[in-house]
């Protein structure tokens, strides 16, 4: 039950509190929460719709009439309790607005004495005020006296300092700290640059002495070798603190730079095998220069690239005047390597990447002379091997053979040596030649193109040369002896261009490829520039026309003979043949000649050689029945008419086969000596046709050719061939003949045999 | 081989066309001058016919006509009776194209052939045949007069050189004879050639030998001539041939041993001379001044600028054996044929503007080369010594090989276009 009444105190505090603030307040915000106020019905007695009628109407019908009257005690207590309440309240207030009332009215009361007070307080403020302005006056006089002094004083320790000067400086100079020297004097200079003129003309003379001094030493300092690169570097400073020309300065010593650089020849050093180290430490010189140098002058950076730039031309110019003498891969990859070196130091200390670029270029063209005067060497060493043909008039021994192998030696091992040189090259790792690599494999191709087609200008300026007859100009060759070796030049010429077309490039096609298209990424880019069938083709061609002059020269010289051996005698008034004319010695001479060159350098067909043996027996028995029954015709013939016998020749002729006299020439000995015998027997055929006989005249052609046969059948490969053309030089001479009676047979034979002994005989002798 | 003889003597009578073509063929199986087994062959069928219808001449010269057509494909082939050397165009003749060839033998009676291209151009004959006393070396025909010519001749042990006229024809005669106009005699020299005054009616020739060169005055109504004015070639030195120049008629050159020696016929003094080895016939250009082509045994074929007489300013490779002779085209410029003792006429086409040769050379490095050689005409059986354009007609030329064939070709496909 306690809790209960608890319960309803608190209910009753709660509403009465509410009803007072709703009173306070006209707005029933607060109580809004309030659970009674929940049910806000016209019968609760709370809310503010409480209408009391409709209440008491509720109550009547709802209650009993005991709850009714329970419930008018319950109310009547609690108008009672409010009722106190209010009273309670309205006498709090009234309280509390008396109490104010009293404390309004004792301020009143205090506040009168105030203003009097005010006004005592303000005198008292005046009057401290007019004591500190006298004070205040009174000491002012004093303060500006000190103040006087002060500056002067400080003017004084200035100009102290200006008269000092000089020697401080002086000291500075002694202890070599020409940093504070430096300090003092600038310090000083705008005074000097107000009152110089006038007051301190002497001070500033003597500091400006002073100042001359500390300039030269530091000059001396700058352009010292033996200072490090610090104190080098203050001095400078100092100096362009001064006010020192730095131009001048920079000048001067890139000047000095240049000429230290000027004796730097490290390259040469290289090149004459010097220790390593001479080099190393020149490169390590320059580029301690050059750095000290960008430490001195920040901004001289163009100046040294420059210098740099000069340098390395200058090099790359020795460099390349030293790959036009003879040098190997080795060579010049050293010397790479060191001006590669050289480059990447400089490049570190100037950080400036033209220069590199500046000697990729020059080594570019360093390595492009480098090929190119590899192959002008290799062209020179075979025209020399050539040349020597030539000159072998002294020393016999320098035979064709070894000529033509030396060249042709020269041509394959200088060939690949080039590119066994250039592969060196290649592999070796050396950044810059990396870089190259596929313009280095270009080159190559291109100098092997270039190459062949120089030789082969070579080849036929050899020709030129001889035909304009400034041989002698040349200092190659002596008058006849050159010209007598000439031909065999031109044979080996021939072989050597034969061999070139035909076995050389065609190789070095092939190890060009081999060895460039496993290297390089675009393998067979090689054929733009080294075009090896047009070259093979050009060098076929100029061997067939070497071999075709070689012939002409040989027959030209045999046309010549027989020219002068028809032309001269007076074949009309014609002796009785004595014996062989001696031209036949000259003509078979020659022919020895030809034979004994073409052996050295040609070839044997092999093939063909055993064909004509196999059926050269029948061939000459062919030949030689053909040639008894002509024979015993001619013999017949002499009882007979001249027409008969023509008759008969021109019969027998027309039933033998017809020989084919000009074929094509082979690269093979017999090939070639067959065509000029061919050639010789056609022009003397020729020249026969030109003269008229008579009988003796007749007789000693038929003698002569009588005689030709057998030594010819030695020589030569095709004998129906050289039958076939020595009969037509009998027709010929029959043709042209007043009276071609033959010889007897065995005056023929006999004078035949005589010659023959004679042959034999000299040979006995010779041998 | 009787029977052959036989026949050969009987046609000498008979008509002359027709004859020619008979003997033609009888020469070539009686006499034998060896052939090709084509060309054998073929004869060998003509001279069957010929033995076996000796009478009807006109199916048989038809038959060996047909036959030459055949052997030498494109070329009117004509066969003399013997071994021939010299063939000359007949330039006074402007209406037909006309030949004269004359043989070479030493022991039969030699004879003067005048051929002439029949108007449609598929057939020679032969209009005159006239006998000559002695082998013939060379033969010129006059340039202003059509039925006078000159030849060199011998007999063997000496040499002469006469002018000849034709006798008027009146169709029917029989191996009429040559009239002498004179004959032009020197010393005893051997004597090489003649030649004529370049073009038109002139009076005066050239004729060399060995040693010397003479310019002579030739009055053919008078039938004389007289030595106007001679030079020696100098010691040592044999003259062998030449040419007359047709741009400076003052000019003459002629072929030494090692050189050419150009004579200045008003003085009759030498002038200039070009070294040249083994020349053995020069022609000058007939349209450009100053160019001369020579042909040379071993060396081929040399066209020289006079003005820059040092070195030829063209070589052509020539022939496998010797270039005999060479003759520059009268009408087509640069267009060149010459004859080999490797029995084949080449026809060259050369450029004579030297500078634009030089351009060419260089285009040469660069491999655009044009084969000078137009056509090789191989199909001869011997040497071809005789050789020369129609002036008539300048796109057919007349080839003579030894074994006296003469051929006529035409090289219009060759010309080229403008």
């Amino acid at each position: 039950m306690d809790t209960d009444d608890e319960t309803l105190l608190d209910e009753k505090a709660r509403r009465t509190r509410d009803l007072l603030a709703s009173f306070y307040s006209p707005i029933p915000s607060a109580s809004s929460n309030n659970p009674f106020s929940k049910h806000a019905s016209p019968d609760d007695i709370n809310s503010s719709s409480f209408q009391p009628d409709q209440y008491m109407k509720i109550m009547a019908r709802k209650s009993s009439l005991e709850g009714l009257l329970q419930r008018h005690v319950e109310m009547v207590a609690e108008i009672k309790n409010l009722d106190t309440d209010l009273q309670m309240l309205v006498y709090e207030n009234y309280n509390k607005f008396i109490c104010a009332t009293d404390t309004i009215k004792r301020m009143k009361s205090n506040i009168l004495g105030m203003e009097e007070n005010m006004e005592q307080l303000l005198e008292r403020i005046m009057s401290v005020q007019s004591r500190s302005d006298s004070v205040n006056t009174s000491l002012c006089e004093n303060r500006e006296h000190i103040e006087k002094m002060h500056r002067t004083c400080n003017l004084l320790r200035k100009i102290q300092f200006i008269y000092d000067l000089p020697d401080r400086l002086g000291k500075c100079i002694k202890s070599e700290a020409y940093a504070d020297a430096v300090r003092f004097y600038i310090g000083a200079m705008p005074i000097f640059k107000a009152y110089g003129d006038s007051s301190f003309q002497d001070c500033k003379r003597a500091s400006e002495e002073a100042i001359a001094i500390i300039v030269k030493n530091l000059q001396g300092k700058v352009f010292s070798d033996s200072e490090s690169m610090q104190v080098r570097a203050e001095a400078a400073v100092l100096l362009k603190q001064l006010n020192f020309p730095a131009d001048y300065l920079k000048t001067k010593l890139l000047e000095k730079l240049e000429l230290s650089l000027r004796d730097m020849q490290f390259i040469t050093a290289v090149m004459e095998n010097d220790s390593p180290s001479a080099h190393e430490a020149s490169i390590h010189e320059l580029v301690e220069a050059i750095r000290a140098f960008r430490v001195i002058f920040p901004d001289s950076e163009k100046q040294l690239v420059q210098l740099a730039q000069d340098l390395l031309t200058k090099h790359f110019l020795i460099i390349e005047e030293y790959v036009k003498t003879r040098i190997c891969s080795e060579d010049l990859l050293g010397v790479l390597r060191v001006i590669w070196n050289a480059v990447l130091r400089m490049d570190e200390v100037l950080e400036e990447v033209s220069l590199s670029n500046h000697s990729l270029e020059a080594t570019k063209d360093a390595v492009k002379l480098y090929i190119r005067s590899a192959f002008s060497h290799l062209t020179q060493d075979i025209s020399d091997h050539l040349l020597k043909v030539l000159k072998r008039g002294g020393a016999e021994e320098y035979s064709l053979e070894v000529a033509l192998d030396a060249s042709i030696k020269a041509v394959f091992d200088g060939g690949r040596n080039v590119l066994l040189d250039i592969h060196k090259i290649l592999e070796d790792n050396l950044e810059i030649v990396d870089k190259l690599r596929e313009l280095i494999i270009d080159w190559v191709q291109q100098g092997y193109q270039d190459f062949f087609r120089e030789l082969e200008v070579q080849f036929i300026s050899f020709l030129g040369r001889n035909n304009s007859s400034a041989t002698q100009s040349h200092g190659l060759m002596e008058g006849a002896q050159g010209v007598k070796a000439f031909p065999s030049l031109v044979l080996v010429l021939a072989q050597l261009s034969a061999f070139i077309g035909q076995t050389a490039i065609p190789k070095i096609t092939e190890e060009l490829a081999a060895s460039f298209s496993q290297g390089s990424v675009g393998g067979y880019e090689y054929g733009l520039s080294f075009v090896p069938g047009v070259i093979s083709q050009k060098f076929r061609a100029a061997g067939e026309k070497f071999l075709q002059l070689y012939i002409n020269m040989r027959t030209q010289k045999i046309s010549l003979l027989l020219k002068k051996r028809f032309a001269t005698p007076n074949w009309v008034k014609h002796k009785e043949p004595r014996e062989v004319h001696m031209f036949v010695d000259l003509f078979l001479q020659e022919l020895k000649i030809t034979g004994n060159e073409v052996k050295q350098i040609l070839p044997q067909d092999l093939t063909k050689h055993r064909r004509a043996d196999s059926n050269g027996s029948s061939a000459s028995s062919r030949s030689n029945s053909f040639r008894e029954e002509k024979e015993k015709l001619s013999r017949s013939n002499i009882q007979k008419g001249r027409s008969q016998q023509l008759l008969e020749t021109h019969l027998a002729k027309l039933f033998k086969q017809k020989v084919e006299i000009f074929t094509k020439v082979e690269y093979t000995q017999e090939s070639v000596v067959m065509t000029i015998v061919k050639l010789c027997l056609k022009s003397l055929q020729e020249y026969v046709r030109i003269q008229t006989f008579n009988r003796s005249g007749f007789q000693q052609i038929q003698l002569d050719i009588q005689f030709l046969r057998t030594p010819l059948k030695e020589i030569v490969e095709d004998e129906a061939a050289m039958d076939f053309l020595l009969d037509e030089v009998i027709v010929a001479a029959v043709e042209r003949s007043l009276d071609p009676i033959p010889l007897e047979l065995p005056i023929l034979d006999r004078l035949v045999q005589a010659k023959l002994a004679q042959h034999r005989k000299q040979d006995l002798i010779s041998s | 081989m009787c029977n052959a003889t036989n026949a050969e003597s009987n046609m000498i009578h008979m008509k002359r066309c027709v004859m020619k073509w008979k003997e033609h063929a009888l020469v070539r199986i009686g006499v034998g001058l060896h052939k090709k087994v084509a060309g054998t062959c073929g004869y060998l069928c003509a001279s069957n016919s010929t033995l076996r219808c000796g009478t009807s001449g006109v199916v048989e010269r038809f038959c060996v006509q047909e036959i030459a057509m055949q052997a030498a494909s494109s070329g009117i082939g004509y066969g003399l009776k013997y071994q021939a050397r010299c063939i000359s165009d007949v330039k006074a003749d402007t209406d037909h194209t006309s030949f004269l060839a004359g043989t070479l033998s030493l022991k039969e009676e030699n004879e003067v052939h005048l051929i002439r291209l029949s108007s449609n151009g598929t057939e020679l004959f032969c209009e005159g045949l006239f006998s000559h006393p002695n082998e013939i070396w060379d033969l010129v025909s006059c340039p202003f007069d059509q039925r006078i010519f000159s030849t060199v001749y011998s007999n063997g042990e000496t040499y002469g050189a006469a002018i000849w006229q034709i006798p008027e024809l009146y169709g029917e005669l029989n191996s009429p004879q040559l009239e002498r106009i004179t004959s032009l005699d020197t010393d005893p020299g051997k004597i090489k050639c003649i030649l004529w005054w370049p073009s038109g009616r002139h009076d005066k020739l050239i004729s060399i030998n060995e040693e010397n060169m003479y310019l002579w005055n030739l009055d053919v109504s008078k039938k004389t001539a007289q030595v106007q004015s001679q030079d020696s070639a100098g010691m040592l030195h044999k003259l062998s041939g030449g040419a007359w120049d047709p741009h400076d008629v003052s000019s003459v050159v002629a072929t030494c041993e090692s050189y050419l020696q150009f004579w200045d016929v008003r003085t009759m003094k030498k002038t200039i001379s070009v070294e040249c080895s083994h020349v053995c016939s020069v022609d000058y250009h007939p349209q450009k001044q100053h160019i001369l082509v020579t042909a040379e045994h071993e060396s081929g074929i040399h066209i020289w600028d006079l003005r820059k007489p040092k070195v030829p300013i063209q070589e052509l490779p020539g022939h496998t054996h010797w270039a005999w002779t060479v003759k520059c085209n009268p009408e087509y410029d640069g267009m060149i044929l010459s004859g080999g003792t490797d029995s084949t006429v080449n026809l060259w086409l050369a450029s004579t503007n030297h500078d634009e040769l030089t351009d060419e050379r260089q285009v040469d490095s660069s491999a655009r080369w044009v084969d000078p050689l137009l056509n090789s005409y191989s199909d001869y059986e011997d040497s071809i010594y005789g050789l020369t354009w129609s002036s008539r007609e300048p796109w057919i030329f007349a080839s003579l090989s030894y074994d006296g064939r003469v051929v006529v070709e035409s090289v219009k496909s060759f010309i080229p276009k403008k």
